[in-house]
């Protein structure tokens, strides 16, 4: 920053910036230069400063600067307009489903010339979310998401419940508990979570978007995306199922209060858990999410994240090193899954020392996590397409509007097809069909 | 306050009337006579409650743990506000008091500043006669029709290219132009500010700028005041700018902070205890500055009067 | 608009300070509303093109769009229906939150006013609360399983109301506003009465006028003016209404993303990246917003105005 910031203001006065502004910046690759660098990262994990410290403490020539974000999706938000302004980081945590809408975008870089070699590190599901099912490689999986099943054992118990190991059953134990009591719902249906959705599609086997050849297939609306969203749309017009959103006050509360006795969920619940509800520790118990035919063994990903290099970024042999670092070192895994709380992708580190123990949320089930890793790798990889964001969005509308207006839940998958698809095409894409 | 309320108990007793709050219908039974009596400082307390209601909710619900946030009786408090607060304060190192102390920057500064520009502007437009003025003043006025979301994304995109994104200024800079600030200036200049008095500086060979420093500025300050504070609470309350500008949580204002602990995806708690302790905190300061400087408080649309 | 009196008129040496005074004001005007406003207006022209899968570099491209983005804006009953929301929104607010703010200002200007310094700052106090964080308070008043009034009726064996379902929501949403603005818009109208002369209803009084007849017919018809201008400012505030259903959102299935046009704005803008159509819609809304205002002061200024001079 040379200039004053008066001439700055003045700039912007003038509008001289205002046809700079109109001109996007591509600058090509400039050479690695040698020496000292400095990455600039941004993250919403809890406590990755801890890492970043670490990293720099032993890597003095190539120093990272860490800015703390929101949450996954705020981060592309601002890392659009980063980007679009010309000053994005170096590097930046990123849900899966959102890099497709990054790389469409410009905002990372391909690194698969660096990368490639990480492939065996992780499970085949999650790789393919870092390519699109390409031979590009744009991020480096952080932490993966299988579903599981997460209920209340005392309550269960409580209930005369049983597990329940296909959605038949689930269903019926819906119907049971309803029937002995009003006060409780075995689980919400919520319009609010969109990736609780896809996660619970992907486990019927949906796929949202697909590449073939220079075409996008879009098929937001597919059979196993109906059959889930018939199936509990069934049970919310049935009245077994309560419809409320999850992740608000009244939510929280059923958390606490066991209104709720079971939460199809993540790897990652126990730390929500704890955080929410933390007087119901040693109550809960995890099993496998119910199948869609009995002996099956498939779960979805809710969420994960992974490590992205922009393609604005003029360090990106070293921001390649960093983020490979992140997620695949022993050591640093160890700190991810201690200090952040992150249920690591590579798969080394899903048997680590750190996963030895069940978390404390759950110290009663001393097989969580290898359980979890048995899980983790039956989940289905998808392809996620370039304007999830817009799908999510239409999933919270469409779905909200179903359950108030009691409407079948087949017509909101149609919508978010209908919504992906003119969007896609608004925007030029080819599509396929 | 204490002035105002001895004037309006003056203003009563000026008359030499007994309270008439009966009166023109004259023979009412007592009891209609206290009702007609009371009422008015019943609806008053109603309203005082409907406005506290919320407030006493947030004092009450900082006082509770993180289970029984969400089991025990709404307004039943609880013994952990201290927890809650210290909890807040060792947030990832004090991060709430520094949010605290950027939001005191962002709003302290920025109203500052935005008084000063509105006084200088206001007692132009009120003070002085030269072509373009109304539609100076016109144009400025109208800003107040454009939403803050219209401007948020352009103005990003364009201190990005000045590359004064993520600072101080960029939330700053964008907030000391107030529309309504310049138009409450010209009010109070126009009112506060005899012409006598400009005229006579003036041929006492003041100069301009002298003249509005050292003449009209102590005149305008009650106005200037209310200016000041307006634009605090503005700043204060603005969510989007900053979420906009800022992208290192060590900038954000405290809105902001308190939205990401509450908003941290679906694989983190939101931090409901800290969020509620901090809204808590957050509200003190205003309040006290309100409290403070409430005799300034002279929100004139019109007629710029500072009676005092 | 009314304007103060006419400043003292000057010639000669001193024609440019002026100028030179307004210019701080001026520029970072020109800098912060005229330059972003012309930037939307450029981009409500433009619009994405991509080429093929859209993930190689330089898929990319941004294209002149014509009236496109516009013509998609008015073709959206999304955006019509959220519109006529928020119509009915202000119909409903503006009208209660300035008819409570004057009955307040009323009240706490009658001689001998009680407990007047505590109902003045209590009902002003929301002012000072952000709306981000009012709306999430009011949210854990509304939820029935954390609101104290679901607690109440429950204990009596009443049918709970869902105050976020779908109608009760839009009330609830106009319930935080009017909390938050009722207290500003008093002290505005307090300012304004304290202003009027005593001696203009002392003789009312002494004639033997009840303080009810004193306000009706004395003070409101004084108010006028005031009452004409915070109406107007409340009346853009409620057409720019966002914080409140947006921060509700998340806790309810009653409130879509295009609840509000502000809302599809942000919606465009930041969830769907679709800048260019955020930035069509902005202009009609701000449009819109001039278009009504104009037309509002037009109608009071014949009356109100007309009759003051």
């Amino acid at each position: 920053m040379t200039r004053t910031l008066g001439a700055k203001i003045l700039a912007v006065a003038l509008g001289v910036s205002l046809v700079a502004a109109c001109t996007s910046t591509s600058n090509d690759d400039p050479e690695e230069p040698t020496g000292p660098v400095e990455l600039t990262f941004w993250s919403w994990a809890p406590n990755i400063e801890k890492l970043v410290d670490r990293w720099n403490t032993d890597n003095p020539e190539t120093k990272v600067t860490l800015s703390k974000q929101a949450g996954g999706a705020d981060i592309v938000t601002k890392l659009l307009t980063a980007a679009k302004a010309g000053n994005p980081p170096d590097l930046a945590q990123v849900e899966y489903q959102a890099l497709p809408t990054l790389v469409s975008n410009d905002v990372l870089a391909d690194i698969a010339e660096q990368a490639k070699p990480l492939k065996e590190k992780f499970s085949d599901g999650t790789w393919r979310q870092v390519t699109l099912g390409t031979d590009a490689v744009y991020a480096v999986p952080q932490d993966a998401a299988p579903m599981m099943l997460y209920y209340r054992a005392d309550l269960f118990t409580q209930y005369g419940l049983t597990v329940p190991g296909t959605w038949e059953e689930f269903a019926q134990t819906a119907r049971t508990l309803r029937g002995k009591t009003k006060k409780h719902f075995l689980t919400t249906f919520s319009a609010n979570d969109p990736g609780w959705f896809a996660g619970l599609a992907q486990q019927a086997g949906a796929n949202w978007w697909g590449i073939d050849g220079e075409f996008w297939k879009v098929t937001v609306n597919d059979a196993g995306t109906r059959k889930v969203a018939d199936y509990w749309g069934g049970l919310v017009g049935e009245g077994v199922v309560d419809g409320k959103p999850m992740y608000t006050p009244e939510w929280n509360k059923a958390l606490n209060d066991g209104s709720l006795l079971a939460w199809p969920s993540a790897v990652w619940a126990p730390g929500v858990l704890v955080g929410n509800a933390p007087a119901t520790k040693g109550k809960w118990a995890m099993a496998p999410l119910p199948q869609w035919t009995a002996g099956e063994n498939r779960t979805g990903n809710w969420g994960g994240s992974s490590t992205g290099v922009t393609a604005a970024s003029k360090h990106k042999a070293a921001a390649v090193r960093f983020a490979t670092w992140l997620n695949t070192d022993a050591a640093a895994t160890t700190m991810l899954v201690r200090e952040c709380a992150v249920y690591p992708a590579a798969r080394d580190a899903q048997s680590g020392p750190a996963l030895a123990s069940p978390p404390d949320f759950f110290a009663n089930q001393a097989d969580f996590y290898p359980l979890a890793k048995q899980i983790a790798d039956t989940a289905a990889g998808v392809t996620w397409g370039p304007n999830v964001n817009v799908t999510y969005e239409t999933y919270q509308d469409a779905f909200g509007k179903a359950i108030t207006g009691r409407t079948p839940f087949g017509a909101a998958v149609d919508a978010m097809q209908t919504a992906t698809v003119d969007d896609m095409r608004k925007n030029g894409f080819t599509i396929a069909g | 306050m204490a002035g105002t309320d001895t004037a309006t108990t003056g203003r009563g007793t000026l008359t030499g009337q007994p309270e008439r709050s009966g009166a023109g219908t004259g023979g009412r039974p007592d009891g209609q006579g206290r009702i007609a009596r009371l009422a008015p400082t019943a609806i008053l307390l109603l309203g005082a409650f409907y406005c506290l209601l919320p407030v006493a909710w947030v004092l009450v619900a900082a006082s509770k743990d993180a289970s029984t946030l969400f089991t025990s009786s709404t307004f039943a408090p609880g013994d952990a506000l201290v927890d809650n607060v210290a909890g807040l304060s060792a947030y990832r190192d004090g991060l709430f008091w520094r949010w605290m102390l950027n939001t005191l920057l962002y709003a302290g500064v920025g109203a500052a500043l935005s008084a000063a520009v509105s006084g200088l502007s206001g007692y132009t437009l009120a003070k002085f006669a030269f072509p373009g003025r109304s539609v100076v003043f016109n144009v400025l006025l109208a800003g107040v029709l454009v939403p803050g979301i219209t401007l948020a994304v352009p103005q990003y995109l364009l201190l990005a290219k000045v590359g004064l994104t993520d600072t101080y200024w960029s939330v700053l800079l964008p907030s000391i132009v107030s529309p309504y600030g310049i138009y409450l200036a010209r009010i109070y200049a126009a009112a506060a500010v005899p012409d006598s008095v400009v005229e006579a500086a003036r041929v006492d060979g003041a100069s301009e700028f002298g003249i509005f420093r050292r003449v009209a500025l102590p005149m305008m300050v009650p106005g200037l005041i209310t200016v000041f504070l307006l634009q605090f609470v503005a700043i204060w309350n603005n969510f989007l700018l900053p979420f906009i500008m800022l992208a290192d949580d060590e900038r954000f204002p405290v809105t902001l902070g308190l939205y990401t602990l509450l908003n941290q995806g679906n694989t983190q708690p939101a931090l409901y205890r800290f969020v509620i302790a901090g809204s808590l905190l957050s509200i003190v300061p205003l309040v006290a500055l309100f409290l403070s400087l409430q005799r300034y408080w002279r929100i004139d649309l019109l007629s710029g009067a500072t009676k005092s | 608009m009314p304007t103060a009196t006419p400043g003292v008129r000057r010639r000669g040496r001193r024609t440019g300070i002026p100028y030179v005074f307004l210019a701080p004001a001026v520029i970072l005007f020109l800098a912060f509303f005229l330059a972003p406003i012309g930037y939307a207006g450029y981009l409500s022209l433009r619009k994405v093109r991509i080429s093929g899968l859209g993930l190689g570099r330089g898929s990319r491209t941004e294209v002149f769009a014509g009236l496109e983005n516009y013509r998609n804006a008015v073709t959206d009953s999304e955006l019509w229906s959220g519109a006529l929301r928020v119509l009915g929104y202000g119909a409903l607010l503006v009208p209660t939150m300035l008819g409570l703010a004057l009955l307040f200002a009323l009240l706490l200007d009658r001689p001998r006013a009680q407990l007047a310094r505590f109902s003045r700052t209590a009902i002003f106090l929301p002012y000072a609360v952000p709306a981000v964080i009012a709306s999430l308070l009011w949210g854990f008043l509304y939820l029935p399983a954390t609101s104290p009034l679901n607690d109440l009726l429950v204990r009596f064996g009443l049918p709970e109301p869902d105050l976020l379902g779908t109608d009760a929501v839009f009330y609830a949403v106009v319930n935080i506003a009017l909390w938050g603005g009722v207290g500003f818009n008093m002290i505005v109208l307090y300012t304004a009465l304290r202003a009027i002369p005593p001696e203009l209803y002392e003789s009312a009084r002494l004639d033997g006028c009840s303080e009810i007849q004193v306000a009706l017919r004395i003070k409101i018809p004084l108010l006028a003016p005031a009452l004409v201008m915070t109406t107007l400012f409340t009346m853009i505030a409620t057409l720019q209404v966002f914080s409140e259903p947006m921060t509700l959102a998340p806790m309810t299935n009653s409130i879509s993303s295009t609840w509000t046009p502000l809302m599809k704005i942000y919606r465009d803008a930041f969830a769907t990246d679709d800048r260019y159509a955020a930035a069509a819609t902005s202009v009609l809304v701000a449009a819109i917003t001039l278009v009504l205002s104009l037309g509002f002061l037009r109608l009071v200024q014949k009356r109100a105005f007309g009759q003051e001079h």
